[in-house]
């Protein structure tokens, strides 16, 4: 039958979702039952009893709401200043005419391949002559900057199809190039800012380098995470519930927003189509 | 209202040149029409009237002010386009009222003036609805209306109407034709049809590669084209054109008959354009024989498509109803009156020259 998936296809995807799903579970499980019962594994059913006993004592033992906040916070700012500058870029990228633009855009997005451990270095004495490190400047400006890489590739992706005629329009109706990317641009093209959006949303909540080495007093989740297990304790407890705390977030952002993925780049200009 | 005037005006990409050194005057008020086949430089034309596409050289003035430099909304030129450009985020009332609101005009003022513009095209029900929502003859009318709204001294219109179909293109014509005796604004058109040009203009200018072949009334093309290129393109059915030879005031058809010539100079091998209707089925000053191929009844009027004794194609317009059938051979007159002469050059010989 036409529009119907493959038999072998449930499969496929059946085996992948249970890879996925199972080390999840066993997070979930390990959360919730003694450590001792679980010491063998956590799929072993010789003693079956739950305690929350970890899901209260790891907020005492370690900062873990505090880093949350923190994360939160860094995570949105960078979030921000992606999503506002982004469309901006890529627009002028797109649209503008100006001196050495094209050798400007290849420097831009060939900082994709560059790895951020080569940047990290040179960053450190940098903030440390600008007396930036433990300020959320530090991994702020290097989240955003290195985004731009694939940030403006994408946006401007999308511009390729947005139709010529809009911005033509908008530039007869006396629209400089600030106002027709405010109201003729950015209206039109929220699909792929959303899309930046969740993309380096995931990815600046789940940073572990860059904070690790600059900030001090800051502690984000990720970098929380590497020190829950205790020197002589693994904790695994305690871990799992870290972690939990750590990926629901992403996961919710995710699933809320998937469909900025699946959207494509049309934009109805009210042309015949 | 303004007159537009273009002096030595050019247009190159590069090396190449779309348009090449062009003087026109449009005249205040009045409805002038570019037409020319695709790629002959009359869209870069208004583009470059609009401010969408710089100058390379050479004056444009509006209303008695070089505007070369300026922009669109400093031209005081308001454009629709082909493919509408509707905002497509905004509705109706806010597609109209955006030069407005970007021109920095108060609320009440903007919604008078687009339900003032909006009952003009009779479009006021649809205000509230989004482009997506419209017809494609709703969606021009919304790209007229977001034009008129800002009274502007030039309307240009970029082939507003090929997207629409065959019915919707002619109402909409005669819409566009009543706005203008309405409005009484200087407007200018541009298209490939030769038929909207025609039925619209006030003034013609026929384009070809870059230049101007010829510009004039409608009737002025129509009856006294300078050259084979404007005599082929206005008209439809198309002009017919036959071999002949000119001597001596005496113009010998390769089909067979002799016209007179008097006061045309020797031009030798030339060719005689006549138009569908320049033939009669009894008379005329000469006539020649047709093999008819194909007859074309439109109730009215039948074209008949046929071949000369010479081979070359022939349309003729009949206008009774005699049983003329595919295959026959006819004989029709010539009116050697309405006959026009291009050297093989493909300029017009006048007499005189």
């Amino acid at each position: 039958m036409i529009g119907r998936v493959p038999w072998w296809t449930v499969i496929v995807v059946g085996v992948l979702a249970v890879c996925w799903v199972v080390p999840v579970l066993g997070i979930v499980l390990t959360s919730i039952r003694p450590p001792a019962d679980v010491a063998l594994g956590w799929w072993r059913l010789d003693n079956i009893r739950f305690t929350l006993d970890a899901w209260q004592r790891v907020w005492v033992e370690y900062p873990l709401a505090e880093s949350f906040f923190y994360t939160a916070l860094l995570a949105a700012l960078a979030t921000l200043g992606t999503m506002l500058l982004t469309p901006a870029a890529a627009y002028a990228f797109h649209f503008l005419k100006f001196r050495s633009r094209r050798l400007l855009l290849i420097i831009i997005i060939n900082a994709f391949v560059l790895p951020q451990q080569v940047v990290v270095i040179p960053l450190f004495t940098l903030w440390r002559d600008m007396k930036l490190i433990d300020n959320p400047l530090a991994v702020l400006i290097p989240y955003v900057g290195m985004s731009f890489a694939w940030s403006i590739f994408l946006v401007k992706n999308f511009l390729e199809d947005f139709p010529k005629e809009l911005i033509e329009a908008a530039k007869i109706d006396g629209c400089g190039p600030i106002k027709t990317l405010q109201h003729v641009v950015l209206p039109n093209a929220t699909s792929p800012i959303f899309a930046v959006g969740v993309l380096q949303f995931l990815w600046s909540w789940n940073a572990l380098l860059l904070p690790m080495l600059y900030l001090r007093s800051m502690v984000p989740l990720p970098v929380l995470l590497t020190k829950v297990s205790g020197t002589y304790e693994m904790n695994w407890d305690l871990r799992s519930v870290a972690a939990i705390v750590t990926t629901i977030v992403p996961l919710i952002v995710f699933v809320v927003f998937q469909r900025q993925f699946a959207a494509g780049s049309q934009t109805r200009t009210g042309a015949k189509e | 209202m303004a007159s537009v005037t273009l002096s030595n005006v050019s247009k190159s990409y590069g090396a190449f040149e779309v348009i090449d050194n062009l003087n026109l005057t449009v005249d205040d008020g009045a409805f002038t029409v570019f037409v020319g086949p695709s790629g002959c430089g009359k869209s870069t034309l208004l583009r470059m009237i609009a401010g969408l596409e710089p100058i390379t050289k050479g004056d444009l003035v509006i209303d008695g002010r070089r505007v070369n430099d300026a922009d669109p909304i400093e031209r005081g030129v308001a454009m629709v386009f082909q493919n509408y450009a509707l905002y497509p985020h905004m509705t109706v009332e806010q597609n109209i009222g955006f030069s407005l609101r970007m021109a920095g005009l108060g609320k009440p003022d903007i919604e008078a003036r687009v339900v003032a513009a909006a009952q003009t095209l009779q479009i006021e029900p649809l205000l509230k609805r989004k482009p997506a929502q419209l017809s494609g003859g709703q969606r021009q009318r919304v790209a007229i209306g977001r034009a008129i709204v800002r009274d502007p001294e030039v309307f240009l219109f970029d082939e507003p109407l090929s997207n629409l179909d065959a019915e919707l293109r002619v109402s909409m014509r005669v819409e566009i034709a009543k706005l203008h005796n309405k409005l009484g604004s200087t407007m200018i058109y541009v298209t490939h049809d030769q038929t909207e040009a025609m039925t619209l203009a006030d003034k013609i200018v026929v384009m070809r590669d870059g230049k101007i072949a010829q510009s004039g009334t409608p009737d002025e093309l129509y009856d006294n084209p300078d050259n084979l290129f404007v005599a082929g393109f206005i008209g439809s059915p198309r002009m017919n054109f036959l071999r002949a030879e000119l001597t001596q005031g005496s113009l010998k058809l390769a089909a067979g008959p002799t016209l007179s010539a008097a006061g045309l100079p020797d031009a030798g091998e030339a060719l005689v354009g006549l138009r569908p209707e320049n033939f009669v089925l009894d008379g005329g000053d000469a006539s020649l024989v047709v093999k008819v191929d194909v007859v074309e009844n439109l109730g009215g009027t039948r074209y008949l498509y046929g071949t000369t004794g010479s081979g070359e194609a022939l349309v003729v317009e009949v206008r009774d109803r005699a049983g003329i059938k595919a295959g026959d051979n006819v004989q029709v007159g010539i009116n050697a009156a309405r006959s026009m002469v291009f050297a093989a050059s493909g300029q017009r010989v006048r007499p005189g020259h």
